[in-house]
């Protein structure tokens, strides 16, 4: 039967000696909408729970000269409510106010959704396209791993056993890129994406000079279509080179037939919904 | 009609106020003292021969009280066709057969002991397919039957068979045929509270089960019939519901575990509660059935149907409940929706080892309709009539009698038909292919009771005391319908009273009497017009006493005034204005002479009635009590399933205008229009909630809602991925009330409970196609579906 | 089993229990508490019947460990009728515009639609049905829902 303990250290330094102490035997619980779950449908049999939920001051949206940062226990609600994320990083918006439901997005956290490393963690794309980078701090210090780098497979990360995941660092430069994100979904709520396609994109007049094509549900990993980014880098903008993109954008995916989607049905999404958030991102820029 | 006080108006649900406090008590809330909880052991295959089940280290945990298997307990058969045991232990036949079960001090106990049973299997070959299920070198699924004679097929043994006219004939007058194959899938009723129930025998082995079934009296039946097998045949049997939480068919049967939970009781001398999942709500209940159809139609130059010809091959599952017996009702629309002279039908069920099916709002009948309704649009393209047009030239009409010998009474369905026409602005916006179209399909369903047992009855007994309190024990159940609310409205008009004073008690087989069940759409039909009888009878009562009482009192009123003001004088009243039972009536409590209603000596309150007839002081006080029983004048179907087995039927139009993603093959609904003869909308606002919510159902029904099955397998039992509706997919729905006045029903009324769900599908399974060319004939529509279809679409061109 | 003490504000009272640590806020309010109107309708907060307010916020019961309601203030559809009995306006609305059916999810979904007024007086269509998507409903087809919180918002405005 479940049992386990409730750990709930008051700072870092405490979630560090914590980790030391039960290693394998303990899980991270920030939120808890996916822990707990898992727990319940016996995924997890965890010894000791140790909640990062003390640490509040992870709990931020920020601008700074260096970028933007987000602490990795920003609930998707914050993020979601966050004009600055609305207006700046819109393809965050988009992804954060879809995750399942109110309740959820009332406690479920970025950190979170990212260590959980779903190919389906809606705000993957969104932060993949918007060049984040995450931190990690452990006992001997941090470090910072591209999030183009941080996924290993399906539930698995860089992150080794005694890190937590504290930040993502978006630069500055970012900001000037319209971004959008498309969740794929039979229902407007709780639901899985069956495709995710953020684009973010700067322009000058008709020239793009730059683009992050970032797809979720694509791979075993939230992945970048870097192949479909270079092609658009450069070219002016038309219907056509959208088009183009998003068939690229398509081939380099490498989509699974599951219960929730068909690959040829997904691989049809990648190209009918790169051009789409493309306008979308476009026309954000627009109205700024 | 204006002059009713309480019926058609939208009397607040004030009665059920407990369930906006968190204080109505669920039977996933209800407790008995010394109480265990069970938990249930299911196979780990869908077709295996069970070789040995070691129960020995379940029994061992600390906190287990009993541990039973199929060794345990009797080896009686129960179910439709007393094709199962309780609990299998020599075959298990589909994924959710219950091979063990445990009763606990706690469910995690009961669970953990659960995963102790060690079970040896060795499988079997599976059949997932009825088509594979019914080859003659198929596997049988079944050796034997409940008599223990050989089976030698997979179908099941059950006549489905309906004929009217001549086909042929039919064929040869026809000058456009169509055909066309049609598919319905699994889909869960998904009631928001999970099913549950608590056996509790007392020391006389008398048994008081809390559970929620809606046909209560027949669930005592199907329990005692157990009991007389199990050696228990003079135990008593007391059924009580607590209140249901959506109930959409899944309670029409008695479910296995409530035999699990009886034997656990049984067992331990202790109450057992057993209480799903979620999970196990998808993977162990019995969902709607799925079928697969030919159908082909054909009409004569003019558009007048000519014949209807059609097959349906249902998965039945393993075993057999009610959804087997939904041919039945798809008879209905196959002979009856819109007027056809030549129909066949027939069904076979087959024994897959799928998960086994049940009733779900409209039984059988949203499948049948989808057949009908896209086959109905099919045959006016073919025919080159508009497919509105259709419907109107073939549309049923009050004083027809169909092929299946329906006696239609009032029927409202070409107003629904025209009205959803116009809303839509049908004509305009049809015929366009533009990504954009509309659709629409009708229904007919029983509205008036449904003989499908012998007795349709349902009775009630009503009681005033001398309060003024009108308390009523009806032997039906609510699920949430709103019966506290529209019966107290028909009984406080036809009584006299206000709502607020009818107290209604509900779903106890010891305080009510017999009902047929709150299904079928009857429970305000049947329940109302019990409710007239009773109240005739009550008020009757009343109005005798107060012949005898209210001169009484007028003389004690007279004599306190003249003893409070010496120069009173007294009124010159005539008596003979009430002197006989007939010259009084009661309206908002207050007992009146009809001849001189204004006249305030002659007005009192029926309580002051009561009270002077009860407290008389002579050995010859009154109480007020009565019971009618009421049983509609319908027969059953005949050995050709055909008869009027309703007093009267419920048509309804749905007309929907889609917007298909012609790059993402999403369906988006624009409006929906929901038209439905309802004889007497009692409470409008609720009407309005029973199409607002069929027809939601309907279209998750038609767009997004299955239950995915591998190899017999429940892949999706969880609500995040089975697709049920949320708030913010806001579906665009607009209810249209259509009255027709009834002349059996209460005040007019006619049923409602189930026709919103029934044509919602096929109306947009036709708007897709108006918009986009593609016919979708398998349901749900999904996107994958509505795009794979345009590619070939465009392939062919 | 590891047990935990937990204190809290409970519909305006200051409580405490002692529980397994592995319980969630849920199963402590209703077998502890002995609260029935938060309900189990998939344990996995897919359902939001079980939805309560945790500092004002909308959250699933259900998956919260109970652990971390340690301060906080916790209301359940129990603590929204006044003292005297009196219904708060959103409970009267939804008896009065057939918000509730079967009823098993009316207590989430008047708690979600309380955290949502209280934050937003005057919310649009929209914003109620992203505020109730979490809240699954099998009866209503959501129309009237959304009407009742509508005419409870009204009520709430004249009141004010």
């Amino acid at each position: 039967m479940i049992d386990y303990e409730y750990l709930k250290p008051k700072d870092l330094e405490e979630v560090f000696s914590l980790l030391k102490s039960y290693g394998e035997r303990a899980v991270l619980i920030a939120g808890g909408t996916d822990v707990m779950v898992n727990i319940r449908n016996k995924k997890l049999a965890p010894e000791a729970l140790i909640s990062l939920r003390g640490l509040e001051d992870l709990a931020y949206v920020k601008k700074g000269e260096d970028g933007y940062h987000i602490g990795a226990l920003a609930t998707h609600r914050m993020l979601e409510t966050s004009s600055l994320v609305q207006s700046e990083l819109s393809a965050l918006y988009d992804g954060a106010s879809q995750v399942g439901s109110v309740q959820i997005r009332n406690v479920a956290t970025v950190g979170g959704n990212i260590c959980n490393a779903a190919p389906s963690a809606d705000t993957a794309s969104p932060l993949l396209a918007l060049d984040a980078v995450a931190v990690l701090r452990g006992p001997g210090g941090s470090r910072k791993v591209p999030l183009t780098e941080f996924f290993t497979g399906p539930s698995q990360t860089v992150r080794a056993s005694d890190e937590v995941l504290v930040e993502f660092e978006i630069p500055s430069e970012m900001g000037q890129f319209g971004s959008a994100y498309h969740k794929h979904s039979r229902r407007k709520a709780m639901d899985l994406p069956i495709l995710g396609v953020a684009v973010s994109l700067k322009i000058e007049g008709e020239i793009i000079r730059d683009a992050r094509i970032a797809l979720s549900v694509a791979a075993p990993t939230p992945m970048r279509a870097m192949e479909a980014e270079a092609y658009l880098k450069g070219k002016k903008l038309s219907d056509d080179v959208l088009i183009e993109a998003g068939k690229i954008a398509a081939n380099e995916a490498s989509p699974r037939d599951s219960l929730r989607g068909k690959a040829w049905y997904r691989k049809e999404m990648i190209e009918t919904f790169v051009p789409r958030m493309a306008h979308k991102a476009l026309e954000r820029l627009k109205n700024r | 009609m204006s002059e009713y006080l309480y019926v058609g108006k939208n009397i607040p649900r004030t009665a059920e106020v407990d369930k906006v406090t968190g204080r109505a008590i669920y039977i996933n809330d209800l407790k008995r003292p010394g109480m265990l909880y069970g938990k249930i052991k299911y196979s780990e295959y869908a077709h295996a021969r069970i070789k040995h089940i070691d129960t020995s280290k379940a029994k061992k945990l600390p906190g287990v009280r009993a541990v039973i298997t199929g060794y345990d307990i009797p080896d009686v058969r129960v179910g439709f066709l007393r094709d199962q045991t309780v609990l299998k232990k020599d075959k298990v036949r589909q994924f959710r057969d219950e091979v063990a079960a445990v009763a606990a001090i706690s469910p995690e106990i009961a669970e953990e002991a659960c995963d102790l049973i060690e079970v040896e299997y060795e499988e079997l070959p599976g059949l997932f397919d009825p088509f594979e299920a019914m080859k003659e070198d198929a596997p049988l699924i079944h050796e034997v039957d409940a008599r223990g004679r050989p089976i030698r097929t997979n179908i099941l043994p059950l006549p489905w068979k309906f004929e009217a006219g001549d086909i042929e004939e039919g064929r040869k007058a026809s000058a456009y045929i169509v055909k066309d194959s049609v598919e319905t899938t699994w889909v869960n009723q998904c009631c928001m509270g999970t099913s549950g129930c608590i056996a509790e025998f007392d020391m006389n082995n008398n048994l008081t089960l809390y559970n929620q079934a809606n046909v209560i009296f027949w669930d005592k039946r199907r329990i005692m019939e157990y009991f007389a097998q199990i050696g228990l045949k003079d135990s008593k049997v007391r059924i009580v519901n607590p209140i249901v939480g959506g109930s959409f068919g899944t309670k029409l049967d008695t479910d296995i575990y409530e035999f699990i939970a009886i034997q656990l009781a049984l067992k331990t001398r202790r109450p057992v509660k057993i209480l799903f999942t979620r999970e196990e709500e998808f993977f162990a209940l019995p969902p709607r059935q799925p079928a697969i159809f030919e159908i082909e139609q054909g009409c004569d130059k003019d558009g007048k149907l000519t014949f209807r010809w059609a097959k349906a091959i249902l998965d039945n599952g393993a075993y057999t409940s009610w959804g087997a017996t939904t041919p039945s009702v798809m008879m209905m629309p196959m002979s009856s929706l819109y007027r056809v002279p030549n129909v066949y039908f027939e069904a076979k069920c087959v024994y897959t080892n799928n998960i086994y099916c049940q009733a779900m709002r409209g039984y059988g009948n949203p499948q049948a309709t989808f057949a009908v309704e896209t086959s109905m649009d099919h045959l006016a393209e073919e025919a080159g009539i508009d497919p509105a047009e259709l419907r109107l030239i073939n549309c049923n009409h009050s004083g027809d009698v169909t092929p299946m010998r329906l006696k239609i009474t009032s029927c409202g369905l070409e107003e629904c038909i025209k009205g959803v026409k116009e809303k839509l602005d049908w004509d305009k916006k049809r015929g366009k292919r533009n990504g954009r179209g509309v659709g629409m399909a009708s229904l007919i369903h029983v509205a008036g009771g449904a003989r499908v047992y012998k007795s349709d009855g349902h009775g009630m007994i009503i009681k005033v005391d001398e309060h003024g309190h009108v308390d009523v024990m009806s032997g039906g159940t609510d699920q949430g319908q709103g019966s506290p609310t529209a019966l107290a409205q028909i009984i406080a008009e036809a009584l006299g009273f206000r709502p607020d004073d009818i107290n209604l008690v509900f779903g106890d087989t010891a305080f009510g009497l017999w009902d047929a069940g709150t299904h079928a759409s009857r429970h305000t039909f049947i329940a109302g017009n019990a409710a007239l009888e009773a109240c005739a009878k009550v008020k009757r009562q009343i109005l005798e006493l107060a012949v005898v009482e209210l001169p009484k009192l007028i003389k004690h009123q007279i004599k306190r005034q003249k003893r409070k003001d010496p120069d009173f004088k007294e009124p010159d009243l005539d008596f003979s204005l009430i002197a006989n039972p007939e010259d009084l009536d009661i309206r908002d409590r207050i007992v009146f002479s009809k001849k001189d209603p204004e006249n305030p000596y002659f007005r009192t309150e029926v309580s002051n009635i009561l009270r002077e007839a009860l407290h008389v002081g002579t050995g010859k006080s009154h109480v007020v009590v009565a019971e009618a029983f009421y049983d509609p004048p319908t027969e059953m179907l005949d050995r050709e399933f055909k008869g009027n087995l309703s007093c009267t039927y419920a048509f309804g139009t749905t007309g929907v205008e889609v917007e298909v993603d012609e790059k993402t093959g999403e369906v988006k609904i624009l409006q929906l229009y929901a038209a439905h003869d309802v004889g007497k909308a009692i409470n409008p606002t609720l009407i309005k909630g029973q199409i607002y919510g069929a027809g939601y159902i309907g279209v998750g029904y038609g767009l997004t809602e299955e239950m995915k099955l591998e190899k017999g397998r429940v892949m999706n039992p969880n609500f995040l991925d089975y697709k049920m509706l949320t708030a913010k997919d806001n579906i665009p729905v607009t209810p249209m009330i259509i009255e027709t006045d009834e002349k059996d029903g209460p005040y007019g009324a006619k049923g409602i409970g189930e026709p919103g769900l029934v044509p919602t599908a096929p109306a947009i399974a036709n708007a897709v196609y108006d918009a986009i060319g593609v016919r979708i004939n398998d349901l749900p529509i999904t996107p994958e579906k509505v795009l794979k279809a345009l590619k070939e679409k465009r392939k062919e061109k | 089993m590891k047990k935990i003490t937990v204190s809290f504000t409970l519909n305006g009272d200051q409580v405490e229990a002692e529980v397994p640590s592995t319980w969630n806020l849920l199963r402590t309010l209703r077998e502890y508490f002995e609260i029935t109107g938060p309900k189990e309708g998939c344990g996995v907060g897919e359902c939001g019947a079980c939805t309560v307010l945790i500092d004002g916020k909308a959250v699933n019961s259900c998956i919260y460990p109970v652990a971390e309601v340690e301060g906080k203030t916790v209301t359940t559809i129990e603590g929204l009728a006044g003292e005297d009995g009196t219904l708060h306006p959103l409970q009267k609305a939804f008896l009065e515009n057939n918000g509730v059916q079967c009823g098993f999810c009316t207590s989430g979904m008047i708690m979600s639609a309380k955290a949502l007024l209280d934050e937003n007086p005057d919310p649009d269509e929209d914003e109620i049905r992203t505020s109730l998507s979490g809240n699954l409903c099998r009866c209503t087809g959501y129309v009237q829902i959304v009407e009742s919180v509508q005419k409870a918002a009204e009520m709430m405005k004249d009141k004010s």
